[in-house]
């Protein structure tokens, strides 16, 4: 509960103001709701008195009507307001929501964040954060609203009716109605979360039987893995099933609390009535307010119900980054570094992340500024973690890496980046401008810049042809082939100006003649630059000025 | 507009129709109570007023309980056999999607997407049921029997609902109109924020390294920013619908009590039939007067439920109407097929992305090593498909072992089969399971060593028991077809297909699995590869080479 306590905080932090506001109004809006039937039913009531005791010309009929009138187009009015002041405060927090998370992520293991990129936890994140929308507009929020209706409407009816009605309407919603909300938020953790859960199994045997579709019919085992997903169908289904009867259960008590309560001041008012304590038309507000009331506590079972998923989603995103490599300090002052120096590597030994056996080991080179060394090696053998581990992204096993002539280990992560960049094998673009995917790399970057980088890496034609700078990719910078979409993450690792730069496969998905022209432009580009590039095409290793073969380093070979 | 037309009333199959009736049916009788505990409290107002009614006043108390109680049983009753048929409609429909996209021969969306669509997706068709079309129903219902009651009583009251009633939706629909508008104006170009956030953190490990953690947090403020803009420019035209709704009803019960009050005094004296209205008839119409705009409001606020239910439906029934390519077979484990190792193909033609093409004709002995080469495009791969049964030709014949490749026959044709595609897909499962997948507990080192992947597992944290996939420690290309060489050994498949076994790989990789197959077919196995690797095709026992097919 602390954790979703934490998420209503944030949200309400993106914009108290309109938060303030809109909570106002919303109670504004049922107070005005139960004052407009309660006056009402108090004016029909003695209007019919009058007209029965024959007054009815001395009766004052136009301050009532009135207000009649008032509170019907105020409640609409403020109804407008509540909407608008809320959502508008909701999309700021929503935004705040996503921030918050974003920065979380941030300090985890890059290892970590690279297992995220698969398409199922993506949509946990997804799934969690939109749970987490709810938490002031669906729970917080309506519950508040609902306690201050009624502790407005317990005034008003002790002064304007008796303390008794007053009384028996505020115990039986106050008393029942938290009671019988309480119970079904307690008793929907545990198929909230089993719901999810199998929600979340489904949708993965799912993707795994689409991908490995044809792996499955291979094997004779469709009808195997056809009946994983259907055992995880019934689950949902049962898990929502019980949900479903636990929600509409308290539908049920909700409505037989207003029934009670409405019941109990029909009764008690007439008693009062004989006793002269009240008149009939006061005691026709008791029974109107009563009826309105119910407006006030049979929405909330919406956001009760969904309590424990809000609850396991809070956690998820506000748990601790996950256990993992992170080689570097996080934070810390740039050490004394020489850009003469480059980068030397001595006896360097290596494991693959996640195992302890050891990989390579024994690895020794050095690459002078303005070098480029080129590393090859069968597929497997650690070419990857070799550039991971110089990048300060995989830990060292034995050995020591020197970076302009300080300890790979002694420089802060922040620091290190302001003089190394690594394109990973993987790259990631982003939904945007062309022009806005490089300027990630160096904010404030010029035309003429962006220009210029691209002809580095010979993309300045393509991204011509596609309507230049301004051109938009969508997201995961969809819309470039798979040899572009390299060069522009190659570009943008450039715009760096790095001192040392690490590359995985740079021209993977490149013909010969382009590769050649993209390893001339790096070396154009950053003159200066310590250069080592993994690779097992012949472009990289003709242009390099010396060549590494992880074979002679390979352990456990059989 | 009849509700009939629409993809998502068609999704309703006739079980789950006949619940829905019995929900309707249910929920619109507790609506049908209503009038009469309105009545009770009426006649104790009355009572009250003629100068009190002593102990009946409990006696009506205790009426209108038990009345509400019964009320809200029977709402529960149609709430839950409407969620029943809710769930029968997801549940059905997730079978015919699964009948239909597993044994599909052509996958033209990411397996992704069709897994959203498959949980929760489809989940977006429940509140549809359970709610929309239960409200729906009470629509239909409730507010022209409290209408009549009240017109019973007062035909001016009545006017009044007439009038205010029938304009809601009305209304209701030129905002809706405005809103649509406004829409499509200030949503060109904007994803929405969760888009945005999937985007960012799929690419923080880049943003990371490129130190632009900050600059990316400020553009997604900056992003979010302007979908918050946009967002509520069309919500304030859009809330304008629900407020119309509420003003209405307002203003119509407004009107009908301060109506009912005038009359009371005399001051009005039209709007009944003769007899001026009674206290109690008139707290009757004022508390019929609410109710009677409750369905509507009821069915606006699951409006959003239809319009969701009406894109899953759309989106299913286009998927349902694109012609789907499906396997030879149901991909079953069946017995083996009899007979010896051959493949034949004459006269093949084959859909491709909407073209007809015409496939070479082949002819494969039983042990023979062959090397499909040509060019790309040239349709190695798809001939490796058809072998397998994974492609349906639309014409020609493919013999295989002597009998004719169908539906009957695939099954036990791909148990003998041994199939190393270019991709491989390596499901989330422990290296034992994915080796030896029906558990047969065959030597599995013996395997390895034979297709030259020992040192993959000796690798491997866990050895045998690591897992795999996405999850899973990962394995590379190279050392996944090294796998599968292995387990094909291990399984005893005698035909073994393999598409550009060698492609993207290192020489000494290329290597290895060039001495597997060459082992497997020393072994007698009929060996079939796609590649246009030259030391691969000269390792096999014939080339064929394929022309630029028109």
């Amino acid at each position: 509960m602390r954790a979703i306590w934490q998420i209503f905080r944030l949200l309400w932090a993106a914009d108290p103001h309109a938060m303030w506001r809109g909570a106002a109004l919303s109670v504004v809006v049922l107070i005005m709701g139960a004052a407009l039937l309660g006056l009402s039913g108090w004016f029909i009531t003695a209007t019919g008195l009058a007209g029965v005791a024959g007054i009815g010309i001395a009766f004052d009929v136009f301050r009532p009507s009135a207000g009649v009138r008032f509170l019907a187009l105020g409640r609409a009015g403020a109804r407008y307001g509540e909407r608008v002041l809320t959502h508008d405060a909701t999309l700021r927090a929503l935004a705040a929501l996503r921030i918050t998370l974003m920065r979380r992520l941030e300090i985890w293991p890059i290892e970590a964040l690279r297992q995220l990129r698969g398409g199922a936890a993506l949509t946990r994140i997804t799934a969690d954060v939109d749970a987490l929308d709810g938490v002031a507009l669906r729970l917080a929020l309506p519950v508040a609203a609902a306690l201050v209706t009624h502790v407005v409407a317990f005034a008003m009816l002790f002064w304007l009716v008796t303390p008794a009605v007053a009384v028996a309407i505020a115990l039986g919603y106050l008393l029942g109605g938290s009671l019988i909300l309480l119970r079904v938020a307690l008793r929907t953790f545990a198929p909230s979360t089993e719901a999810e859960a199998a929600m979340q199994a489904l949708r993965r045997r799912a993707i795994d039987l689409f991908r490995g579709q044809r792996e499955a019919i291979l094997q004779g085992l469709l009808p195997t893995w056809r009946a994983r997903i259907e055992a995880e169908d019934s689950r949902t289904r049962a898990a929502q099933d019980r949900l479903d009867r636990i929600d509409t259960g308290a539908g049920l008590v909700l409505s037989a609390v207003v029934a009670l309560v409405t019941a109990l001041v029909l009764g008690l008012s007439g008693g009062l009535i004989a006793a002269g304590r009240i008149d009939p038309a006061q005691a026709a507000i008791g029974v109107f307010v009563a009826l309105a009331l119910a407006e006030t506590i049979l929405p909330l079972r919406r956001g009760l119900a969904e309590i424990g998923r809000m609850r396991d989603a809070a956690e998820r995103v506000l748990a601790p980054p996950p256990a993992g490599a992170r080689p570097l300090p996080a934070v810390g002052p740039a050490p004394q570094s020489d850009r003469a120096a480059g980068l030397e590597v001595c006896d360097l030994s290596l494991t693959r992340p996640g195992r302890d056996v050891a990989l390579l080991s024994g690895v020794s080179f050095a690459v002078a500024p303005g070098q480029m060394l080129a590393i090859s090696g069968a597929s497997g053998t650690g070419k990857s973690t070799l550039l991971d581990a110089l990048a300060g992204i995989a830990p060292l096993r034995a050995g020591s890496a020197r970076l302009l002539g300080v300890p790979l280990g002694e420089w802060p992560e922040p620091a290190l980046r302001q003089h190394l960049t690594l394109l990973p094998q993987r790259t990631a673009l982003l939904g945007g401008t062309i022009l806005e995917n490089l300027e990630i790399a160096r904010p404030g970057l010029t035309e003429d810049e962006a220009q210029e980088v691209l002809r580095a890496v010979a993309l300045d034609g393509v991204i011509a042809e596609r309507g230049g700078l301004e051109a938009r990719l969508d997201e995961g910078g969809a819309g470039l082939s798979g040899g572009e979409s390299r060069r522009l993450a190659l570009a943008r690792a450039l715009l760096r100006r790095p001192d040392i730069l690490l590359l995985d496969e740079p021209t993977e998905g490149l013909d010969a003649e382009t590769a050649r022209r993209v390893v001339a432009g790096i070396r154009a580009y950053l003159p200066t630059a310590a250069i080592v590039a993994a690779t097992h095409r012949e472009a990289e290793k003709d242009i390099a000025d010396m060549h590494l073969d992880l074979k002679d380093f390979v352990q456990n070979q059989q | 507009m009849s509700a009939k037309k629409t993809p998502s009333s068609r999704l309703i199959t006739e079980r789950p129709r006949q619940l829905l009736r019995a929900a309707s049916i249910w929920s619109a009788f507790s609506g049908v109570l209503w009038p009469v505990q309105a009545a009770l409290i009426a006649w104790v107002i009355q009572g009250w007023a003629a100068g009190g009614i002593g102990a009946a006043g409990w006696a009506a108390a205790a009426g209108f309980a038990l009345l509400g109680l019964l009320r809200a049983t029977a709402d529960r009753v149609a709430g839950r056999r409407a969620f029943a048929a809710a769930d029968l409609v997801v549940a059905a429909e997730r079978k015919v999607l699964l009948d239909r996209e597993s044994l599909r021969s052509d996958r033209a969306v990411s397996s992704a997407d069709l897994a959203a669509l498959l949980s929760e997706k489809l989940a977006l068709l429940m509140p549809y049921v359970s709610r929309y079309r239960p409200a729906m129903a009470r629509v239909m219902v409730l507010p022209l029997l409290y209408l009549a009651l009240t017109a019973s009583l007062s035909w001016a009251a009545a006017l009044v609902l007439l009038l205010a009633g029938p304009l809601i939706p009305v209304f209701m629909a030129l905002v809706g109109m405005a809103a649509k508008e406004a829409s499509a104006r200030q949503m060109v170009e904007i994803g929405d924020m969760n888009t945005l956030l999937i985007d960012r953190i799929a690419a923080l490990p880049d943003i990371r390294i490129l130190d632009a953690t900050e600059k990316s947090r400020a553009d997604f403020a900056a992003l979010a920013e302007g979908v918050r803009r946009r967002t509520m420019v069309v919500l304030r035209v859009a809330f304008l619908s629900s407020t119309l709704l509420e003003l209405f009803s307002a203003i119509g019960v407004a009107m009908v009590a301060v109506y009912v009050g005038f009359s009371l005094l005399g001051e009005i004296t039209f709007g009944t039939y003769g007899a001026p209205l009674t206290l109690g008839e008139g707290v009757f119409i004022l508390l019929l007067a609410p109710e009677f705009f409750q369905p509507l409001r009821d069915l606006a606020a699951a409006w959003h439920d239809k319009a969701a239910a009406e894109a899953v439906a759309e989106e299913l029934e286009a998927r349902a109407s694109r012609v789907a390519a499906q396997v030879l077979g149901a991909g079953a484990r069946v017995d083996r097929l009899g007979g010896p190792a051959t493949l034949e193909m004459t006269g093949v033609r084959v859909r491709r992305g909407g073209l007809v093409r015409a496939m070479p004709d082949l002819s494969v002995a039983a042990g023979e090593s062959v090397a499909l080469r040509g060019p790309s495009g040239t349709g190695k791969s798809t001939l490796l498909d058809l072998a397998a049964g994974l492609l349906r030709p639309e014409a020609g014949q493919i013999t295989v072992a002597g009998r004719p490749l169908d539906d009957d026959s695939a099954d036990g044709w791909r148990a003998r089969l041994a199939f190393v595609p270019q991709s491989v897909h390596v499901p989330d499962v422990t290296l034992r399971d994915f080796l030896d997948p029906h558990g047969q507990g065959a030597d599995l080192a013996a395997a390895l060593d034979k297709a030259r992947a020992g040192s993959i597992v000796a690798a491997l944290p866990e050895g045998l028991d690591t897992r795999l996939g996405e999850t899973g420690a990962g394995v590379s290309g190279g050392e996944a077809r090294r796998l599968l060489l292995a387990r094909a050994f291990l399984t005893g498949a005698d035909v073994i297909l393999a598409d550009e076994p060698t492609a993207d790989l290192d020489t000494g990789t290329a290597g290895e699995i060039i001495a597997a197959l060459v082992a497997l077919a020393e072994a007698g196995r009929t060996v079939i590869v796609a590649t246009h690797d030259m030391r691969l095709a000269a390792a096999m026992g014939r080339v064929i080479e394929l022309e630029g097919a028109a």
